[in-house]
């Protein structure tokens, strides 16, 4: 009989390096979650390194006027790849390495619930990239920008093969995202430890829930609309072009409605990270826990309301744009909101300014400045004057940066002690923020003025006018800077795997079941499981005379004390 | 504009539906308290708003954006408040075995809600009823009363009268949510259909005379726009709220887990994949 042994772990804990006793085949045929997750997040971490170098030669061509660094085709290629791989590869792995990882953490449960669909989705994620790249030696890489359009997408106006691989790509990729979605809402809704009920669950671990059915909505448009595009390339179908009886619109309405609920669908994870860390770090339990989860799923309904203000310019008519103008304007309000909830769990918190703290302060502010310009063009006419400029190009980076990578890097530095047993360099680790902050807002506050100024994007140069040469070369300089601090990063981090000091398996003094593991956790993830009676459980557990549970005891069966102030509150101990 | 307020046209089966509510409403609920009574009462004034007013008269002979509004606030507002309007436990048995069943099978109210939607804007069902509608027939009660029920089965489940057969808020919350999609899907469908899908207003235009033709000069285009519009945006809010709504309540509720169970020491991990 033929069999092939499969190394199964066994005494080896999941760190976060690839080296490992039992060789890569081990790595290849896990199905641990922490190791899948450990995956996902160093897929991301390849791909946020190779859309990094794509569109710094893209900014060295925009350095200056009349460059001609690079030709006009390379151009598009290079920043429709930069694009679609930031959302797709890195983006995307990053939430779901984070979420494979800790939501069975979080939760106390041993794996996921279907822990070789979780082998499938990222080995599919895996394959999909792969296969977007490959369309570099294939005959060239899609070059019709990460939202590709029809009718350029089609066969008579990009005849090389990049769309071809850019569709099978994203289906494979889809195709992980939608069955992970699956198995993040069945694991949290069936395999919580029995005494936490959905009341008491940590808010990443809601955020995750809501993403996922936002995910499961939202995708099945894209993959239909790969599909229908590969039939048309392909078998010569006729869905997206016009002369053969489509509708070149059709694609837009199909990508949108699955765009714009994805660039909720990045963020929502982050305002769960956010969550924990706010609480974690300011000391304070988080304010508004059930508002938290009422907004976030505010903003997955509405995220299906609003995907036409993409399509402003496109001439859908007056009635149309109108309603969208105002549903887009409401949706400003669920974030808001959330944003409330975090100044207000910082409020009067004893703050300690780690670095996954700073990134989340940082991030307050510079999402703020990019729901504003998002508010901005929610506007018509600003739109129609903005819209395909660079001032689209920093509201989305200031969005996605700003918002879904400070996350990501704040979950980094939260939970990097806890999956890999080792502490990342503090000093360094506050150079590496400092300078990435800095550099990002050298990079992207000047294309507000840009795009201001009617700069175009997707253009692989410009004429030399007033201001525009400058203004570019600084961006150029900012995205130089951005890169020197993710090299700073990527050193810190391996540098921290090697020799880093070790770390504490609860270095932080946090609140959830995650850190009652040894860091890195074992192979199998609890034994048992400390009480869960409130949405601290941990804290309950370091500090039962101050639980939160008692509190709540309180609160339900007794009547609060009034309190007289004239007698100087005698209640108080 | 003068002329248009005073279209106001009663229709003898609207009425009978109408008086047939109000004794049940007085039957069912003898002693019932204010609010409800205030509840029903809207409702009622709602529906003789949708049926019998200028507003009626617009969706009929010119705009599809006002025969839209009808149908939102009939489904979404009129019929969740007479389900409403019943109070807490009524003695009725009727009203308990449609909540048992309801409860057992709220995908059935479901399904009912959105077939009922989708049916009336099946073009030529639209067009037809339009034609039924002349002389004296039971089409406006057919109509109105389709959408009336529609509404009241869609929201038994989430707001019956029975409240331990009302099913979990937050499946209640998927359960309004995959409704906001399909309604959502219907008013976008409609939004970019050809403007010569539903060939009743179409037609409404030449029909007329004078002012009344198109009081506000909206263009078919911009009107029937704007009749998908009104199905898909704001009824996602209405939607939107009633989640919101339903967290609060779950959230308010007591439950059993959050502290007030005698302490369990060590909770086992059930999860375990070996
Ligand atoms: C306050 C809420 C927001 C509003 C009102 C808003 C509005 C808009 C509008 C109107 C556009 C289209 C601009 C154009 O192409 O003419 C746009 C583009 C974009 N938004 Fe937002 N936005 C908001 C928040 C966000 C968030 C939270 C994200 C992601 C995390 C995001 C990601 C994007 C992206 C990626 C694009 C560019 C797509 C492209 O053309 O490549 N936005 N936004
Ligand atoms: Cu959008």
């Amino acid at each position: 009989m033929d069999t092939i042994l499969v190394p199964e772990p066994e005494e080896s804990l999941p760190s976060l390096s690839v080296s490992n006793d039992q060789g890569i085949l081990q790595w290849i045929s896990s199905v641990d979650h922490k190791q899948i997750g450990i995956m996902y997040l160093w897929l991301s971490v390849l791909f946020l390194v190779v859309a990094g170098i794509e569109i710094l030669l893209v900014r060295l061509q925009l350095a200056i006027p009349n460059n001609h660094f690079l030709a006009p085709e390379v151009y598009n290629q290079l920043f429709t790849m930069h694009g679609t791989t930031m959302i797709f590869f890195v983006a995307m792995p990053a939430i779901f390495g984070f979420t494979t990882y800790f939501v069975p953490l979080m939760i106390g449960a041993n794996d996921m619930a279907f822990p070789r669909l979780n082998a499938f989705s990222f080995w599919t994620t895996f394959f999909g990239g792969s296969l977007l790249y490959f369309s570099f030696i294939a005959g060239g890489a899609p070059d019709a920008g990460w939202f590709n359009y029809a009718p350029l997408n089609e066969y008579n106006y990009s005849s090389s093969p990049g769309i071809d691989y850019y569709c099978a790509g994203l289906l494979f990729a889809g195709i992980g995202t939608v069955t992970a979605s699956i198995n993040f809402v069945v694991t949290i809704l069936h395999y919580r430890v029995p005494a936490m009920s959905l009341k008491q669950m940590p808010l990443f671990v809601w955020m995750i829930l809501i993403n996922s059915f936002l995910i499961l909505a939202a995708f099945p448009s894209l993959n239909a609309a790969l599909a229908m595009l590969l039939l048309d390339r392909q078998l010569h179908a006729h869905f997206f072009s016009a002369a053969g009886g489509g509708s070149a619109i059709l694609w837009q309405h199909l990508f949108w409605l699955f765009g714009h609920p994805e660039v909720y669908i990045v963020i929502l994870p982050i305002f769960g990270i956010f969550s924990e860390v706010f609480p974690v770090f300011s000391r304070k339990p988080i304010f508004g826990y059930s508002m938290v989860i009422g907004s976030g799923i505010a903003i997955a309904l509405l995220a299906f309301g609003v995907w036409v203000h993409h399509m402003f310019a496109t001439g859908l008519g007056n009635t149309v744009n109108g309603f969208f103008a105002a549903s887009s304007l409401l949706i400003g309000i669920p974030t808001g909101v959330k944003i409330f909830n975090w100044l207000a769990t910082m409020h009067g918190g004893a703050i300690r300014f780690s670095v996954s703290m700073l990134f989340a302060i940082a991030f307050l502010i510079e999402f703020t400045i990019g729901g504003l310009s998002g508010i901005s063009f929610a506007i018509v006419p600003i739109d129609w004057q903005l819209t395909d400029t660079y001032y689209v190009v920093a509201h989305l980076h200031f969005v996605f940066i700003g918002g879904t990578l400070f996350g990501l890097l704040s979950g980094l530095f939260y939970w990097f002690p806890k999956m890999s047993g080792r502490a990342p360099d503090q000093r360094l680790s506050r150079w590496f923020f400092w300078l990435f902050v800095t550099g990002f807002n050298i990079t992207f506050l000047v294309q507000h003025a840009l795009g201001a100024m009617g700069m175009p994007r997707r253009v692989y140069t410009y004429p030399n006018l007033p201001g525009w040469g400058v203004l570019n070369l600084i961006s150029t300089i900012g995205a130089f800077l951005m890169a020197g601090a993710v090299g700073l990063l990527v050193y810190i981090l391996v540098r921290a795997l090697n020799k880093g000091a070790i770390a504490a398996s609860d270095p932080w003094d946090a609140n959830t079941l995650e850190w009652t593991t040894t860091s890195p956790p074992g192979l199998k993830n609890f034994d048992r499981v400390i009480p869960v009676k409130s949405t601290r459980p941990f804290r309950d557990y370091k500090r039962p005379e101050d639980a939160d549970w008692k509190r709540q005891e309180v609160a339900y069966t007794e009547k609060p004390p009034d309190i007289d102030i004239t007698q100087n509150n005698s209640h108080g101990e | 504009m003068g002329t248009l307020l005073f279209q106001w046209h009663a229709d003898p089966f609207v009425l009978l539906m109408v008086i047939t509510l109000i004794y049940f409403h007085y039957w069912i609920s003898k002693a019932t308290p204010v609010k409800n009574r205030i509840y029903f009462w809207s409702a009622i004034a709602l529906i003789g708003i949708t049926t019998c007013s200028p507003l009626h008269f617009l969706g009929m002979h010119v705009y599809f954006s006002a025969h839209m509004i009808t149908h939102v606030v009939l489904l979404l507002i009129a019929g969740p408040l007479l389900v409403m309007s019943i109070g807490p436990n009524p003695s009725a048995p009727m009203l308990k075995r449609i909540s048992a069943f309801l409860y057992k099978r709220s995908w059935l109210a479901w399904l009912a809600a959105v077939g009922i939607m989708w049916y009336w804007h099946i073009p030529s069902v639209f067009d037809g009823s339009f034609s039924g509608m002349s002389g004296f027939t039971p089409m406006p009660v057919l109509h109105a009363g389709s959408m009336l029920l529609a509404g009241i089965l869609f929201c038994w489940p989430l707001v019956g009268p029975v409240p331990e057969t009302h099913i979990h808020p937050l499946s209640g919350i998927i359960y309004l949510a995959t409704a906001c999609i399909s309604c959502s899907l219907l008013g976008l469908l409609i939004t970019f259909a050809p403007i010569n899908t539903f060939h009743h207003y179409w037609m409404a235009g030449s029909s007329m005379n004078g002012m009344l033709s198109n009081p506000w000069g909206l263009t078919p285009a911009a009107d029937q726009q704007a009749a998908g519009l009104i199905m898909w945006v704001p009824c996602c809010f209405v939607y939107l709220s009633g989640c919101l709504y339903l967290l609060r309540h779950w959230f308010a509720a007591k439950d059993p887990n959050t502290g007030l169970e005698p302490s369990i020491s060590l909770t086992l991990s059930i999860n375990e994949h070996e």
